[in-house]
């Protein structure tokens, strides 16, 4: 990389003589480094999905979640250094603490978005700090709805029918833009039901056996069926879900 | 003037007599010190109050009621207030006293509770018992009370508690005082509930049991338990000055919480002629 | 001076998006001699291997007791050590003071995680330099976590951190599935087993060295009735004679002599009388100690 021995990457601080944030790029690849996480905003709800790559056998299987609870209808999947995503859920969660203490309402998720945003970026602007190494997917539904949006290290944020980071993402893409594609003609949206079967065929198939480590599948999603909270899938429901996956994938292969 | 409810029917003080609606000098207001207006001061005094709280145990749970009145002195103000509040699943928080205080602990406490709920996707922890509540509750009263600025309230806080598998029932005032019994009451309920609620539990449950008829050391079934709350309220409506007809009964059993809808007494309001008991009967 | 220009402070990630201070200290972790946790459906226990600076000194304490329901084993810097557990201590009673709950154990772990997460991100701080594992027992039932510089907690079946301990690792990983269902004393051979795995040529586990904690209920088999916090089910700490029980029956279960290898009784004999003295003296200032002719790190424990 042509940075390298600049002297222009070291600090979040310094500009490259193109303008370029080094440090704010090489956040990003602490995100590239991270298992998939995935969302998807649909016609009753939004469903998250993460890759949970395990480091060790010797870790109790089901636990150490990575997607977190933000505020009772509102959940976040983060990408990158987990550390990092456990401080952005703690902040978010005073966010969201905060806005009910003020209007004695629930935040909305665009709300949340932009908070965690402006948090984000202000980690930018300083030498003093090094920018978070994380993409978050903050998903729930609000008075407005099922929203989803994703945040950046950078802190830019948008908002998305769907969307994945993290290692895969790009695969993750192409299979989402699928999926939204009678939404995006003007129809509906797919059902939290249909997301979660989606969501479990596409993390399976980004999954790469040979390369990565093992995984387990995580998901939650905020839907009617939640009564608008923010909960785990049940098991029953994500284990169909894998086990619909995992025949794709054997159909898949057979194909190839 | 002063028109706190406190000081209604009260003599006007000299100073202000003076000048009564503040008008010297115009507009102005005094600067505020602690020379020319003394220390500090807090919450005084309540000001729109809710009255009695009134809980037992029985068989499999716990049971609250308090009325729907909140009173602004003696004025029957808001007729259909809430004083039962549910905290999470498996705790009932009854309050009596100050009705903005206890807006104010609900705030509180349903955040508290929002903040553990959101941990639990994390360590599936489950959530605050009615026990580590209460504890909390009294904390939170007897740290106000030591800032010389209380919540006033009195607050009866009944639940489910797993570990023993029996209900709880417990109480914590504003001065951060707290008792735990299988029937309590508070304010003017300790006088007139109280007796009546211990009366019936000890008949069955009691200590001291021998010759007593039905008595078998067993708790009150939700049935008996139920009416007794209701004879209860009949004679709090009856006997308290700050009290409507109208009152809702929770219940806290493993299941979780239930309240009731608003429910009023049979009363009768007929002359007392053959009322004996009172004045100077002889017959 | 430096390894390459991304590895000088906390504050820059390298291209590779990683950071280099942070996996330097997690070297320091390495550093420190080897600490094993293991947990059953109803236990959860932690082993560890202390270290002595010299004849003169005392063994460094690796266990430190947080709570009635917690407590840590420590590999790395001892002093990065002390305010960690400082602060897991004031978190615990907090909670038992506000609540009247023990603190939950994955809970009062993500705190000191939070805290470390801070120092891998901010200017001219620097990551601790220590690793944890934590036992604990809560409405959940029993728990193993290790906690790590770079801010992360893991929860796990069983676990080991410090110097040599991938050679641990390689026996839990091959027996852990039995672990769930182990009683006390099987949990405490297997960790036995794997805490000598750590050890260097010719080394073995005494009692000196040796020290054990527990939390679960007690073992009338193993453990001694005397002890309030194992009649309650407490975190309680075994170590010098009080463990030589432990290690007989952890020899006699591999068909090895239960008194331990002959010629190491004369050696560990002028120890312990070392051992006995310095303890008996007041005792010395560990630091100002000279560093044993092994190189261990008196301030790597």
């Amino acid at each position: 990389m042509s940075s390298i021995g600049t002297g222009y990457d070291l600090s979040v601080s310094t500009y490259s003589p193109d303008g370029r944030l080094f440090q704010v790029e090489y956040a990003n690849k602490a995100v590239e480094a991270a298992g998939v996480a995935v969302g998807i905003r649909c016609s009753d709800g939004i469903v998250l999905g993460v890759e949970r790559l395990l480091h060790s056998k010797l870790l109790v299987k089901g636990g150490n979640r990575r997607i977190q609870s933000v505020d009772e209808h509102v959940g976040l999947a983060t990408a990158g250094l987990l550390a990092d995503g456990k401080h952005l859920a703690t902040r978010l969660r005073d966010e969201a603490y905060n806005f009910r203490d003020t209007y004695n309402a629930p935040a909305t998720v665009q709300i949340l978005s932009d908070r965690l945003s402006g948090y984000v970026q202000a980690y930018t602007c300083y030498g003093s700090v090094r920018p978070f190494g994380v993409s978050s997917l903050v998903a729930g539904v609000d008075k407005t709805g099922p929203r989803l949006f994703c945040v950046e290290p950078s802190g830019v944020f948008y908002g998305y029918r769907a969307c994945a980071i993290g290692k895969g993402k790009a695969l993750a893409k192409t299979e989402l833009e699928k999926l939204i594609a009678k939404e995006a003609d003007g129809g509906e949206a797919i059902t939290c039901r249909e997301a979660i079967d989606e969501i479990a065929r596409i993390i399976y198939l980004v999954h790469d056996d040979n390369k990565d480590k093992d995984f387990e599948l995580e998901m939650t999603w905020v839907s009617t069926e939640t009564g608008g909270k923010h909960r785990a899938v049940p098991g029953e429901l994500q284990a169909e879900a894998e086990a619909k996956a995992k025949a794709a994938l054997e159909e898949g292969m057979e194909e190839d | 003037m002063n028109h706190h409810p406190a000081a209604w029917g009260q003599p006007l003080t000299a100073h202000q007599q003076f000048d009564m609606y503040s008008t010297n000098p115009m507009g102005m207001s005094a600067p505020r010190s602690a020379h020319s207006h003394g220390p500090v001061q807090n919450t005084q005094w309540p000001l729109v109050t809710g009255t009695s709280v009134i809980g037992i145990k029985y068989e499999g749970g716990v049971m609250l009621a308090a009325d729907n009145l909140a009173s602004y002195g003696s004025l029957a103000r808001f007729r259909d207030i809430e004083r039962l509040h549910a905290l999470g699943t498996h705790t009932i928080l009854g309050v009596a006293g100050d009705m903005s205080d206890f807006q104010y602990l609900k705030k509180e406490l349903d955040g508290l509770l929002r903040e553990e709920e959101t941990l639990t996707l994390t360590d599936a922890h489950p959530p605050l018992s009615p026990n580590n509540l209460y504890t909390f509750l009294a904390n939170l009263f007897y740290a106000r009370r030591n800032k010389i600025n209380p919540l006033w309230n009195a607050c009866l806080v009944g639940g489910w508690d797993f570990k023993k598998d029996e209900s709880f029932l417990g109480y914590v005032d504003l001065l951060g005082t707290t008792y735990t019994a299988p029937t309590l009451a508070t304010g003017f309920g300790a006088h007139i509930a109280q007796p009546l609620l211990r009366e019936a539990y000890e008949a069955k449950a009691g200590v001291d049991l021998e010759g007593r008829p039905g008595a078998d050391g067993r708790l009150l079934t939700a049935e008996e338990a139920e009416a007794v709350i209701d004879d209860c309220m009949k004679v709090l409506y009856y006997r308290d000055a700050r009290s409507i007809n109208k009152y809702q009964v929770a219940r806290v059993t493993k299941d979780g919480v239930s309240i009731s809808e608003s429910k009023s007494s049979e009363t009768e309001w007929m002359y007392a002629e053959g009322l004996r008991g009172y004045g100077g009967q002889t017959q | 001076m430096f390894r390459n220009s991304y590895d000088s402070d906390n504050t820059t990630f390298s291209p590779q998006g990683k950071l280099h201070q942070v996996e330097y200290a997690l070297e320091a972790v390495k550093q420190g001699s080897a600490a094993i946790g293991l947990r059953s459906k109803t236990h959860a226990v932690l082993l560890t291997l202390k270290r002595s600076t010299g004849e003169l000194a005392t063994y460094q304490k690796k266990l430190i007791r947080i709570d009635d329901h917690v407590g840590i084993a420590i590999a790395g810097l001892t002093s990065d050590a002390r305010v960690l557990s400082n602060s897991m201590r004031q978190q615990a009673m907090q909670s038992r003071m506000l609540y009247g709950r023990p603190i939950p154990v994955a809970r009062i772990v993500q705190t000191i995680a939070d805290k470390a997460q801070n120092n891998t991100q901010i200017y001219g701080r620097r990551p601790y330099g220590v690793g944890f594992l934590v036992i604990g027992e809560d409405e959940t039932g029993p728990h193993l976590y290790e906690f790590s510089p770079s801010g992360t907690a893991f929860e796990y079946y069983a676990h080991s951190i410090g110097a040599r301990s991938q050679s641990a690792k390689t026996y839990l990983e091959k027996n852990f599935e039995s672990f769930e269902t182990s009683d006390l004393p099987a949990l405490i051979n297997h960790g036995l087993s794997a805490l000598a795995d750590t050890l260097q040529q010719d080394k073995h586990l005494t009692t000196l060295n040796t020290s054990i904690a527990i939390i679960g209920p007690a073992s009338a088999e193993i453990e001694q009735a005397s002890s309030g916090a194992a009649r309650r089910g407490y975190f309680r700490v075994w170590e010098n004679d009080d463990i030589d029980g432990l290690l007989r029956s952890w020899r006699r279960s591999r068909g090895e002599p239960e008194d331990g290898p002959q010629e190491e009784t004369a050696a560990e004999a002028e120890v312990a009388a070392a051992g006995e003295e310095a303890a008996a003296a007041a005792p010395a200032p560990v630091a100002e100690t000279e560093q044993a002719a092994g190189g261990d790190d008196v301030e790597m424990q």
